[in-house]
């Protein structure tokens, strides 16, 4: 236990070591002056200024804001759009990255709430974007009811039909997938794991910044070895952030 | 000879015109007929183009960690729970977190008084959740301790759901929760949670909703 308290620590003073030796950015002030906050929020008062022409090292980022240091080290929190203004000792623009465009981005990950055949159901995907308007989606939920539990793994396509419509797009999307189900009263169900497929139709919109929402219908069909396959529906709605 | 010879040089000529053309590249012809016609230059200049290459900002959004506490199972007592704790900061106001606990639930009043009967197997004692939550910092601000040290605080909300397993069975849950992040450094937060799982469950008898409550304090990384 102590021994891998220490390689813990050891790998914790590596990282840090690792981090002293990144290279950092410095940018210079252009506008008359660049305040510095205590905290990475709005509400946190200024605590330091920096004058035009002065240089500095940009350290890491949390959200709209990133932690600075200035000339004579202190250090301090400035906003994005303020930062956004400063130049590079070159003269060029400083990298502040602009947030990904929502009709162009190319992973999401999300969570969310829905109801599978009558049964409470919660999902979590990834997303990836082949092009503007078609995605790969990969699903992983469970369905908690009364009777069993379904744990499903779904792999689809999914287009978007008018990426550019912001708050409002419709999509549609077909994939496979495969069920386990895990029984919570008698009898024990005939299969236990089954392939699927499904259609869906849903939608989905912007939030703010790197957040949106997305809501789906799914039509399933379930490939068991009786004579009828199982046909369930499914609902959704949930949040996702993208990059 | 010659005609094989020349015939080979065609085939390869082809050849490597295909690959161009496969490359979306003009003919190398073209290149050959840039080479420079009229006078040489005294001094050749032989400068290498500098790539310079800005150095990205690291983003230090996630922040990851581990809790212990005490949860008060509803008719089974207050126990100690232990778990991870997972999210990211979308904004400085908005975050998404995963919780992923563990607990063991005590004797319930049932069998304290009745010894002969079990509600419970022993195996069915576990108590086990994860949750899927958004959270919003109502209240951020400082914290002062003494005159000169100020800790980065923030009050938050967490509202989400997940899975609890208990008595064997997994059942959906819904989960409130407040919370304080006190940033000890501004990697290091030291959280202390409230936190209430609500699930339906016919456990003792008839079909309910249980509230299981839990107080946690925890540790996190920002990286």
């Amino acid at each position: 236990m102590r021994r891998l308290l220490a390689l813990l620590l050891l790998q914790a003073f590596g990282v840090g070591l690792v981090h002293a030796k990144e290279q950092l950015i410095e940018v210079v002030v252009a506008e008359p002056y660049l305040e510095m906050h205590s905290g990475p929020g709005r509400g946190f008062p200024v605590v330091y200024v920096v004058g035009r022409d002065e240089i500095v090292t940009v350290l890491y980022s949390r959200t709209d804001w990133f932690k600075v240091r200035a000339p004579r080290g202190q250090e301090g929190w400035a906003r994005r759009s303020d930062l956004a203004l400063t130049k590079l000792t070159s003269g060029e623009p400083a990298p502040i990255p602009p947030y990904p465009d929502f009709a162009t981005h190319r992973w999401e990950l999300g969570a969310g709430y829905g109801v599978f055949n009558h049964q409470n159901l919660v999902t979590a995907w990834g997303d990836f974007g082949l092009t503007d308007s078609l995605d790969v989606e990969l699903v992983l939920q469970q369905a908690l009811g009364t009777i069993d539990n379904r744990y499903i793994a779904s792999l689809g396509m999914r287009h978007t039909f008018i990426p550019e419509w912001r708050w409002f797009s419709p999509t549609a999307g077909l994939g496979t997938g495969y069920q386990y189900i895990d029984d919570k009263v008698p009898p024990k169900p005939l299969q236990t794991g089954n392939q699927l497929a499904y259609v869906s139709l849903g939608a989905r919109g912007f939030i703010t910044r790197r957040f949106m929402w997305r809501a789906d219908w799914r039509k399933y069909v379930v490939f068991t070895n009786r004579n009828q396959n199982e046909e369930p529906e499914e609902w959704k709605f949930g949040l996702a952030v993208f990059f | 000879m010659e005609i094989r010879l020349s015939s080979v040089f065609l085939a390869a000529a082809l050849l490597s015109g295909c690959g161009w053309f496969h490359r979306g590249e003009k003919p190398p012809t073209q290149v050959a007929a840039e080479e420079p016609q009229g006078e040489p230059s005294i001094v050749e200049p032989q400068v290498n183009r500098r790539v310079v290459k800005t150095p990205k900002i690291k983003a230090k959004d996630f922040e990851l960690g581990g809790y212990f506490g005490a949860l008060s199972i509803q008719d089974f007592g207050t126990n100690p729970v232990y778990g991870v704790r997972a999210a990211y900061h979308v904004s400085e106001d908005i975050f998404l977190e995963g919780f992923l606990g563990r607990s063991r639930a005590g004797i319930s009043s049932l069998e304290d008084v009745f010894p002969n009967i079990t509600v419970v197997s022993d195996t069915g004692r576990r108590f086990t959740y994860y949750d899927l939550d958004v959270g919003y910092n109502v209240l951020p601000g400082e914290i002062f301790l003494g005159r000169g040290r100020a800790f980065n605080s923030a009050l938050y909300v967490t509202v989400g759901m997940g899975d609890v397993k208990f008595a064997d069975k997994d059942q959906f849950a819904l989960n409130f929760g407040m919370g304080e992040r006190l940033l000890i450094t501004d990697w290091l937060a030291m959280h202390l949670d409230v936190r209430d799982h609500v699930f339906e469950t016919a456990l003792t008898g008839r079909t309910k909703n249980v509230h299981n409550i839990e107080a946690t304090l925890g540790l996190t990384v920002f990286y």
